[in-house]
């Protein structure tokens, strides 16, 4: 072995005795600290093993020197031994470096299943939220919707609507009276009478608004709840109007299977009369939910909504329109209950009790 | 109202299910709620209508099923029998026949009393009715088979043995026999015997001339009395009854002799009584309701849209009663007269019939049609507004409350109401109720605080402190004269505690007036008025320098604030509560402001901001002003940046900090060119207003 090879031979044992702390690095649970400090004394150490100032480098120099002949093979050693360095180097570099940039991963890795962050949203009262729904369907359906007074004279209140001094619907024990003897609306009917007095006919009118009755608060009652009340008239309407009206609400309501019932009835302001139902929208019709009797329809598959009819001639004369010329229909029922009846409220009082924790389930 | 399967079959011959009989009656509106078996009978509860009176008895829903079924009735008991052989005119005396059209009496003699037999008691147990003894529930019976109700007096205990029908006199008094003494007066009918009232007619006999086990000679009542008198006397005694149920609304004149013959005939065999003397009289006679239809199948087709041939509604109508007038074809050949029979008191014009014909004929054949195309639909004029702002207040937190339009009387005094919606110049000026449901809320809300308070009391009762609540909804108020009471759509807010994040239980930052404040705002602009804004104002339900007017434009619409702590010791608030009520009827009245573009800047602005340290009292209001009054062109936008208290500064002080913003439309400004402009405004503003610059 020349002198050179010796010399090179050197380099290479200094090299891998300054490297061997590196070789021996175990980076299992290495602190990003220490790595981060183990990459920079690595780098630093390249450039004491690889820098221009390098044994390495100054080995390279030497290359011209030697014999022609020896040239070659020297050269091939100088370039295997810098190889060497420099390869190992990238090796601990590299480990190094995922180390360093997997513990950084690790470092900001954050919890995806932590809530968005957004301020807490208010809810729209379920009446609310239903009432708009009605009104949108109706509105396509080429309704106007009305509303007008809650205190109400005895006329629109009851005379107007054919409801005679001794139907039970008048008896002072259901209305309440204000002491100057005006009526709290009993029910949205007289938006009729206001609606057709105003807008004269045809007319085609739905109107949602507060009633009023004298009834102590239950699981079932509140003296005060909404009502919808709808109202067509026109020349040639008949009950298939209103039936087909009432059945194409409720099918955009609760779906196009959505089957209706007319059932022959009695009130004051329409003749004929019919209460109408709609197939359960829990069980479809079936009664049954999951095997059990379904709760909305109590097991019959129907659901008893409101009350329907073609509208009385008297009231139709009490506000100017010739009942032989135009016919109408109307019907009407109550918000809370079928709103109870949709999110399975067992006790309508809640309404407007204002918890939020019962208004929060709805939006 | 019960009605036993077993029962109808005595009355006609059926072959229909008890379950088909159920499903039918419901078809033609007679609704059956409910079928509950009782021994080897069925119950069905029936919900009638109230025009429906004649279905009050097993006849009357036997008559639908004849119907229905195309068959007729069963006649057990033949009217003819016992038709009055002798009339004792002495017996009955009716002086008020305007209140008693017809009364008929049957004396019965060696009448046993004592239980009934077991048949009967079932019947009556069956459809829920309680044996009493065997006449009691022979008139109960007989009243549940044919609708009549009926009372029986002890013969022996009338004075004179005789009856007078008359008004009560004022003053007089009866026992009646659920033993509670009863004034009468002289609206009232009475059946009396020579000197005294012995019942209340059609509502209830007397206690002293009831059957009792001792007696042995019966007065047997069959009669028709006015409707609308019995029910005034039924409500003015607070006392109704199965008969004053039947008699107002109506029973059948023309079947009192049958039912009577029926009771007879039921006490002679189960109480060994014997038929003795019967008398009618009959002042007021029947006079069928009639109604003239030109063409009653058209008149159904154009009412209901059924095609229902003129044989076919006849059919219908004939087996309900309702027959042809032998007169029509004599009186007017183009249209028909049809009679309403004795026992509907509800068929009066065409259209009555064409339900009957439609009921019949069945609603389910009706086939559904929409209407024809009509006008386009709309919403209320400021529906659509109002969902906006809706939609916008839940966006930031308010949960929409619905609360009662009554509120206790002592809640309204401490508000202040929202501006034009009282007329002070009223002694009355609210809407009050005679009475209500709810102790003490007889009060028409002017205002919609006390309720909306109400349910923040109500959720922090429930350990929620941190409340966000909007309520839209109608206010009263009085007018004068006689007119009908003023309503007003109002917006109100109430809030209290703190931000809250969805799904994050650690509450925010406190909220404050301008949380309030900052959700009018967002929600009127969601509604397109942007021209928003408050006065300090002293409203008294409101703290004293916490409390404003919300004016649109220069219209004060309503306030905002913090609750006075005098309100909030009402409702035993411990935490700032803030609030918020305005006009919002007015406030949308309006078209909502126009929206004008403005060209884009061509070049950059300059901008400075400056702190000023202020009394408490120098608003930031009074600042921007004062900036625009300088009347520099150049300076284009003054904001507000900051308000600081604290360190550093004096406790009645505070600084505000507000940005400047020049700009040329022309060039870029410079540096030294802005200096002087922003130096001439800090100047006069702090000349001005006696204010300095912070440093
Ligand atoms: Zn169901």
């Amino acid at each position: 072995m020349s002198e050179e090879e010796r010399q090179i031979q050197g380099i290479r044992e200094a090299f891998e005795q300054e490297f061997e702390r590196f070789a021996a690095l175990n980076l299992d649970g290495m602190a990003l600290s220490d790595a981060e400090a183990r990459l920079q004394e690595l780098r630093e150490l390249r450039i004491r093993q690889t820098g221009k100032r390098s044994a390495i480098a100054g080995a390279m120099k030497l290359i011209g020197r030697v014999a022609p002949h020896e040239r070659s093979a020297f050269g091939q050693l100088v370039q295997s031994v810098e190889k060497l360095i420099a390869g190992t180097i990238d090796a601990a570099e590299i480990l190094l470096s995922d180390h360093i940039s997997a513990a950084r991963t690790e470092l900001e890795r954050l919890d995806v299943t932590l809530p968005g962050r957004r301020p807490r949203t208010g809810h729209l009262h379920p009446i609310t939220i239903l009432r708009q729904r009605i009104e949108d369907i109706f509105v396509a359906m080429g309704y106007a919707i009305e509303d007008d007074r809650e205190i109400e004279t005895d006329y629109y209140n009851f005379d107007a609507l054919n409801i005679p001094e001794a139907h039970p619907a008048r008896e002072s024990q259901d209305t309440f009276y204000t002491t100057k003897g005006f009526a709290l609306r009993s029910q949205t009917s007289t938006v009729q009478i206001r609606a057709m007095e105003r807008r004269g006919v045809p007319i085609r009118i739905l109107a949602p608004g507060r009633v009023f009755r004298r009834d102590t608060p239950d699981m079932t009652h509140t003296p005060m709840f909404h009502q919808l009340e709808g109202l067509c008239v026109d020349k040639g309407i008949t009950m298939g109007h209103l039936k087909g009206t009432v059945t194409e609400w409720l099918k955009r309501m609760y779906g196009p299977d959505t089957v209706t019932r007319f059932r022959p009835s009695y009130f004051p302001f329409t003749e004929p009369s019919a209460e109408f139902d709609f197939s359960c929208f829990k069980c479809a019709g079936t009664g049954v939910f999951e095997s059990e009797r379904c709760r909305p329809c109590k097991g019959s598959g129907w659901i008893e909504l409101g009350g329907s009819g073609m509208v009385h001639p008297n009231v139709l004369r009490s506000c100017g329109v010739d009942p032989t010329v135009y016919s109408g229909f109307a019907f009407g029922f109550g918000l809370e209950r079928m709103t109870a009846l949709m999110y399975n409220i067992d006790d309508i009082r809640h309404m407007f009790e204002n918890d939020v924790r019962f208004l929060e389930q709805f939006r | 109202m019960n009605i036993s399967y077993n029962w109808l079959k005595d009355l006609i011959d059926t072959r229909l299910s008890v379950e088909e009989t159920a499903c039918e009656l419901t078809r033609v509106g007679l609704a059956v709620e409910g079928v509950h078996p009782h021994g080897d009978d069925h119950v069905f509860d029936i919900d009638l209508t109230s025009n429906r009176p004649d279905c009050l008895s097993h006849l009357g829903v036997a008559r639908e099923l004849a119907v229905i079924r195309n068959s007729k009735l069963k006649n057990k008991n033949s009217e003819t029998e016992g038709k009055p052989k002798a009339e004792n005119q002495t017996l009955v005396n009716i002086e008020d026949a305007d209140l008693c059209h017809r009364f008929t009496a049957r004396i019965l003699r060696n009448v046993k009393i004592g239980q009934s037999p077991q048949w009967l008691v079932d019947r009556l147990e069956a459809i829920g009715e309680r044996a009493i003894n065997n006449v009691a529930d022979i008139t109960n019976y007989v009243m549940h088979e044919l609708g009549q109700p009926m009372h029986s007096f002890d013969l022996d205990k009338l004075t004179e043995n005789r009856i007078v029908v008359r008004r009560a006199k004022n003053g007089e008094t009866i026992t009646t026999l659920d033993e509670v003494e009863r004034k009468l007066d002289d609206r009232m009918l009475a059946i009396c015997d020579a000197k005294k009232p012995v019942a209340v007619a059609g509502v209830m006999g007397g206690l002293a001339s009831g059957i009792t086990e001792t007696t042995t000679n019966v007065l047997l009542e069959v009669a028709y009395f006015d409707r609308a008198n019995i029910r005034a006397t039924s409500r003015k005694l607070n006392l109704a009854t199965e008969a004053s149920y039947r008699f107002e609304r109506g029973v059948d004149i023309e079947n009192l002799i049958r039912a009577s013959n029926r009771a007879t005939e039921l006490i002679c065999e189960l109480a060994g009584g014997e038929a003795a003397e019967f008398i009618d009289v009959y002042p007021t006679k029947f006079t069928p309701s009639e109604v003239e239809s030109a063409d009653i199948s058209a008149a159904t087709r154009r009412l209901t849209g059924l095609d229902v041939s003129t044989e076919d509604c006849n059919r219908i109508l004939n087996a309900l009663g309702i027959v042809v007038s032998d007169e029509s074809a004599i009186r007017d050949p183009q249209s028909t007269i049809y009679l309403s029979p004795s026992w509907r008191h509800d068929i009066a014009i065409e259209e009555d019939l064409v339900e009957e014909v439609a009921r019949h004929a069945g609603y389910e054949k009706i086939a559904d049609e929409l209407p024809p195309a009509f006008g386009a639909g709309e919403y209320q004029p400021t529906e659509l507004r109002e969902r906006r702002l809706r939609y916008c207040l839940a966006a930031l937190g308010f949960d929409e409350a619905l609360s009662y339009s009554f509120i206790d009387l002592r809640h309204d005094g401490p508000f202040q109401l929202v501006p034009h919606l009282v007329d002070g110049t009223l002694e009355e000026k609210f809407v009050t109720l005679r009475d209500s449901v709810i102790e003490g809320a007889v009060r028409m809300r002017p205002t919609i605080l006390p309720g909306l308070l109400e349910a923040v009391r109500l959720n922090m009762n429930h350990q929620r402190r941190d409340i966000k609540l909007f309520e839209i909804g109608k206010v009263f108020a009085a007018v004068g004269g006689d007119g009908l009471p003023k309503e007003q759509k109002l917006l109100a807010l109430a809030l209290t505690g703190s931000e809250l994040q969805e799904g994050r239980s650690m509450t925010g930052r406190p909220l404050d007036l301008y949380d309030a404040k900052g959700a009018i705002e967002a929600a009127l602009g969601s509604a397109g008025i942007a021209s928003v804004s408050c006065r300090a104002s002293e409203a008294t339900h409101l703290r004293l320098g916490q409390s404003a007017e919300i004016l649109i434009g220069d219209q004060v619409l309503g306030y905002v604030g913090r609750l006075s702590e005098d309100v909030a010791a009402r409702y035993k608030f411990r935490q700032a509560v803030f609030v918020a009520e305005l006009d919002i009827a007015t406030a949308l009245a309006g078209p909502g402001d126009l929206i004008a573009y403005k060209p884009l800047a061509k070049f950059p602005g300059v901008a400075r901001d400056v702190s000023f340290v202020v009394p408490r009292r120098v608003e930031l209001g009074a600042i921007l002003s004062e900036v625009s009054e300088v009347g520099i062109d150049l300076c284009r936008k003054a904001s507000f940046v900051d308000v600081y208290e604290g360190k550093g500064l004096a406790e009645n002080e505070r600084s505000v900090t507000i940005r400047l913003e020049y700009r040329s439309d022309e060039r870029t400004l410079t540096e030294e060119e802005v200096e002087p402009l922003h130096q001439m405004i800090v100047d006069q503003v702090t000349n001005k207003l006696g204010i300095v610059v912070r440093v």
